[in-house]
């Protein structure tokens, strides 16, 4: 027999964004039911665990030491001919997570809040009712269920299939994703207070390698490449290991993914479904960062949702699709714009561009000034005598 | 004319990610959390899955008529 359950708000997929609209949603007293098809949520891991220290607060996450792995402070960059461009910070300005643990704590927090939480319950389809979306139908350890509920959060990941069983168009071209390969390993040799970072078009197209320490000789080390490259991210970073003499018989676990860097969802709220994080495409189009991107938009998301259960008014739910695009999709853009230009750079003017810049003021990069880092470029003899590196620079700015 | 061509997985290689899924333009891949599947009806041949998954567990057979 199917079981039928009721909610306000259905929240599908507990990686990052979903745990946060739900607890959200459930601090406000509405129900809430937020489903994931893993048995353990958070596990596996697609990630390499980076982020940016700001979002404990921001997003009242507790700073719990049994999700944070390492606190870090800086990153150095390498270019293709090894010219090294290090930005170091007096303060801690990043951490390693451990997204096993991290994920399930945000269920948790979400649980605590007042949702519901079900894992090992896969959606497999919506459920319509005179052609509205009424709930989703789903399986809960193989037992079929029918969860109702007037809201449907569609946070299902890179897969966004609740979003397009919507009718959400959530199509993106395959230019505008990644494919990253990653192993958490044990590995020595790199300074395990900064990230690191390799580029060239022969080491990652598109892309770049990583290193993320965890421990002093453990790290997550992984690849992002354009997923409509021939080759595949397993095979690129293979060969920059054996490239660079690095042992690869220490492998402690395997993470494969894909990332979408581009084509933003334009509708992020159909009627009563609503689309946030990674499904939505809502991540950073430089670095593939999308974890903060998940909490911004799942923050904005629920603000919305909220007003709409209080005001019995689903047209509200349109209003984040309004304020994420005046805020985030529009700052989004210019970083994909940038991306686009920054694709175009050969591997001299990389080597270029970082062997300058490791001669100037890494204050000035480390505050995430751009546009003086630019300037800085656009002064030096080696950028000035090429038309080209002048025209992609301006395109920068 | 596209030629018609069918996905095939190797399940040894295959994570289960789901990036095969979310690339493809047509819902014509799903992955659960034991299970990839294959919908032959809804494929439109572009090989876009083949390219995006990182460890190359995909490939296709060309369909006949
Ligand atoms: C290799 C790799 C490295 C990365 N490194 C970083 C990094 O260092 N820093 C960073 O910020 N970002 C990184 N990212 C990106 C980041 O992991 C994602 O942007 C982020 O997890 C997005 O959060 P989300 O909640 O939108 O989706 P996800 O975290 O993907 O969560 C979606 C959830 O939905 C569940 N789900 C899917 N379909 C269904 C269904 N039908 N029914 C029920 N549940 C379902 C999934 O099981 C999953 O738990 C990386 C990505 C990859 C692949
Ligand atoms: S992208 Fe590759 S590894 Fe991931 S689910 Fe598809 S076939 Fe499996
Ligand atoms: S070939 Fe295209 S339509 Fe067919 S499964 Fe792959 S991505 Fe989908």
């Amino acid at each position: 027999m199917t079981e039928i359950m009721k909610y306000d708000v259905v929240v599908v997929g507990a990686g990052i964004a979903g745990p946060i609209v739900a607890r959200n949603v459930a601090r406000e007293g509405y129900s809430v039911l937020l489903v994931d098809k893993k048995p353990a949520i958070g596990a596996p891991k697609q990630c390499a665990e980076g982020i940016n220290i700001s979002i404990f607060e921001r997003y009242d996450i507790p700073y719990d030491k049994r999700f944070i792995n390492r606190e870090i402070y800086g990153a150095r960059i390498y270019s293709p001919s090894g010219y090294e461009l290090e930005i170091k910070y007096k303060k801690v300005s990043g951490v390693i997570l451990e997204r096993k643990v991290f994920d399930k704590m945000l269920a948790f927090y979400a649980a605590r809040s007042g949702a519901d939480v079900l894992s090992r319950t896969e959606v497999e389809d919506v459920i319509r009712e005179n052609g509205k979306i009424v709930g989703v139908k789903a399986k809960h350890e193989g037992e079929p269920v029918e969860i109702y509920g007037d809201i449907i959060v569609a946070a299902d990941g890179v897969e966004s299939t609740i979003a397009r069983k919507a009718g959400i168009n959530t199509y993106a071209p395959p230019h505008e994703f990644d494919s990253a390969y990653e192993y958490e390993m044990l590995i020595d040799g790199f300074d395990p207070d900064l990230i690191h970072l390799w580029f060239g078009n022969d080491v990652a197209p598109r892309g770049y390698v990583w290193v993320f320490p965890k421990d002093e000789d453990r790290a997550n080390v992984g690849i992002g490449i354009n997923s409509d490259n021939p080759k595949t991210a397993k095979y690129y970073l293979d060969k920059w290991l054996k490239e660079n003499n690095i042992p690869s018989k220490k492998l402690l676990e395997i993470n494969v993914g894909v990332v979408p860097v581009g084509g933003f969802l334009k509708e992020l709220a159909k009627e009563n479904v609503v689309v946030v994080g990674d499904a939505a495409r809502q991540v950073n189009p430089m670095h593939g960062g999308g974890m903060a991107e998940a909490m911004k938009a799942g923050t904005i998301a629920s603000k919305w949702i909220v007003k709409a259960l209080e005001e019995e008014n689903l047209e509200l739910l349109k209003n984040y699709t309004t304020e994420w695009w005046e805020k985030d999709g529009k700052r989004l853009e210019r970083v994909l714009k940038i991306r686009k230009a920054v694709e175009k750079l050969n591997d001299e003017d990389l080597d270029v561009f970082i062997e300058v810049l490791s001669g100037t003021d890494a204050e000035k990069i480390a505050e995430g000034n751009y546009t003086e880092v630019i300037k800085v470029l656009l002064k030096h003899p080696k950028v000035l005598m090429s038309a080209r590196r002048i025209s992609l620079l301006k395109e920068l700015l | 004319m596209v030629e018609k061509i069918k996905i095939i997985v190797n399940e040894d290689k295959c994570y289960l990610c789901g990036g095969c899924a979310g690339v493809c333009p047509s819902l014509a891949i799903k992955v659960s959390s034991s299970k990839w599947e294959f919908f032959q009806d809804k494929c439109i041949s572009c090989k876009i899955c083949i390219n995006a998954c990182p460890v190359g567990a995909l490939d296709f057979e060309p369909l006949e008529g």
